[in-house]
């Protein structure tokens, strides 16, 4: 053999049981999902007929999905809003203010990202517990009757009763990518502005806020991906889209519909509305912030 | 001229205050489980949940949990799925990256986009089909059916880290070592991945953490008790608690689940830190 044919043979070994192995258990499953989002298919190999569009039809005339939407939507906005913000703040403490233990902060902080959704939620059922929580025991501290609000079982409180948990889980990532960017502007730039008499506000927005705008961008865009991608776990390990659909999102309508009532194609459409909402979401997010960057600059 | 008015002070104090309450949100229910974990029913119904628990402890609670609840079981399937799943995205990932960013071929370009275009579609897409297929190949409710999925799941990651990786290598020192005679092999096993240790360690503690904490893929694949992973028998042991309230043990299959989890973290920080930021700016 050649050196050449050696080398093909080589990119070949190296390539192409990965792109095998990656598309039978990842492309195969997605393209698959399209595909059976155009069938009537009650799970297993029989009864699978061809529908056309009937599926998506049927979801404009579901009320559930569109609460489930704008549940999505409801919880991007107040993570984006909680998770970012309180990011912001966090990072510009650690670095900008010379607090003591800085350190250990940072460390603290984002102990909450590495934990699993699943133990996330087991521990905020807890603190929500109605008899035995936290929460309600420490409300109780201030009132002549215990307080025995159920905050995951009552509508009124269910879907805001989801965002504690979802931004004590992810602003130390915020925090921790825009402590990277802020340490690498250079310190001149802030003593400057000290000489001149800037406020700490000032500088926050002429200075920090510019210059780690990037990283801004990229953490608003990974909590709306992960936001509209995956908020189904906490949803199911917390309220399982429960009390009467309150806190249904799209992910848990399609686990519901596929794996409790088999309506595996009606449960793919799902799929592919997850798919098309989250790609033009963050096309759209990405245009609009892009438009900001040319302002500031 | 510096300015440290009162009015900074006061700021720096606010600040302070707001960082020890956050501390305590994070920490807190941390602790509390620890506190849990050793108390029995009677204290969790009558007692406050911040009391401390009470002597004797009940560290039985965590033996039970391990034999009774099975999370004994649990926990050896985590482990197992963990570490062999991580070790084939590694292998998977790191050959497929070394190619992309070292030679020029026709399609190149077009691999590397498929993996960094696949980590932005939702994963649940594909979840339906996923069991079907397993169920086609006799892998559902199978250790090996979690583990091929899991490592799917964590390749594309891996390539996109790991080709950044490769490409930052000087490219002499491949090249000297295919004059000298080392065939192309030699040179990524003997040279290439020794070198690229600092990238295969970060990607690979990410993998772990992925696929330790994962649960929608698990709890659809998976319907035997005996192959439940921790976070699958955790929901479990949970939803079951409406019907028999065992506190003290779920807290402790709780802690169980958590430990390893955070003893990785404190070894690793830095580059579990590094790889979720570069898994993000992708």
């Amino acid at each position: 053999m050649n050196w050449k044919t050696k080398r093909k043979l080589f990119i070949f070994v190296f390539t192409v049981p990965t792109l095998l192995f990656f598309c039978l258990f990842m492309i195969y499953p997605i393209v698959q999902g399209l595909y059976v989002s155009f069938f009537d298919w009650s799970g297993g190999s029989e009864t699978k007929t061809f529908i056309g569009f009937d599926n998506y039809k049927e979801m404009l005339n579901d009320p559930i999905i569109g609460h489930a939407i704008y549940n999505d939507y409801f919880l991007v906005f107040w993570k984006v809003i909680g998770i970012v913000g309180l990011g912001i703040f966090f990072a510009v403490a650690v670095t900008r203010f010379r607090l003591k233990g800085a350190g250990f902060f940072r460390q603290v902080f984002f102990i909450p990202n590495i934990l699993s959704v699943v133990v996330i939620g087991v521990l905020w059922n807890y603190i929500y517990n109605p008899s035995i929580g936290f929460l309600n025991s420490f409300l109780s501290l201030f009132t002549e009757n215990k307080v025995e609000i159920s905050y995951l079982g009552d509508e009124a409180y269910a879907m805001w009763s989801l965002l504690p948990p979802a931004i004590w889980a992810g602003v130390g990532f915020v925090m921790v990518l825009l402590v990277a960017s802020i340490l690498n502007i250079p310190a001149e730039l802030y003593e400057a502005a000290n000489l001149d008499g800037a406020s700490q506000w000032q500088q926050f927005t002429r200075i920090t806020m510019p210059l780690t705008w990037e990283q801004i961008k990229v953490s608003i865009l990974w909590v709306v991906m992960t936001t509209l991608n995956g908020s189904f776990v906490i949803v199911w390990i917390m309220t399982e889209g429960g009390p009467d659909n309150a806190t249904q999102v799209m992910g848990s309508y399609l686990y519901q519909m596929g794996f409790r009532q088999f309506h595996m194609g009606y449960a793919s459409a799902i799929g592919a509305l997850i798919l098309v909402l989250s790609l033009i979401t963050t096309l759209a997010l990405q245009r609009i912030m892009r438009r900001d960057t040319h302002e500031m600059s | 001229m510096h300015k440290k008015t009162l009015g900074s002070s006061i700021l720096s104090a606010i600040i302070y205050v707001i960082m020890i309450l956050w501390a305590l949100c994070v920490l807190y229910p941390l602790v509390w489980s620890v506190f849990g974990s050793l108390k029995d029913n009677q204290q969790f119904l009558l007692k406050m949940p911040w009391s401390l628990p009470e002597w004797p402890l009940l560290w039985e609670n965590f033996s039970n949990v391990w034999t009774n609840y099975n999370v004994g079981t649990y926990f050896m399937n985590s482990l197992i799925v963990t570490i062999v799943s991580t070790v084939l995205a590694l292998l998977l990932s790191s050959t497929t990256a070394y190619v992309i960013a070292r030679f020029k071929f026709t399609g190149s370009q077009a691999l590397y986009n498929l993996y960094l275009a696949s980590m932005m579609i939702p994963l649940i897409l594909g979840l339906i089909p996923l069991f079907f297929l397993l169920t086609d190949l006799h892998l559902s409710n199978t250790l090996m059916g979690l583990i091929l999925v899991y490592t799917a799941m964590n390749v594309s990651f891996g390539v996109f880290v790991l080709v950044g990786f490769f490409k930052t290598l000087p490219k002499e020192l491949d090249e000297s070592a295919s004059i000298d005679g080392s065939s192309d092999y030699g040179v990524f096993f003997r040279i290439m991945l020794p070198l690229a240790r600092p990238g295969l360690i970060s990607v690979g503690i990410m993998n772990i953490l992925n696929i330790w904490n994962e649960y929608v893929m698990g709890t659809v694949l998976v319907n035997d008790p005996s192959k439940y992973t921790l976070p699958i028998g955790i929901a479990v042991m949970q939803a079951e608690m409406q019907y028999r309230t065992e506190w003290g043990p779920l807290f402790a299959g709780l802690l169980l689940s958590i430990i390893p989890v955070l003893v990785v973290y404190f070894i690793f920080q830095r580059q579990i830190t590094s790889g979720m930021v570069a898994g993000a700016v992708k």
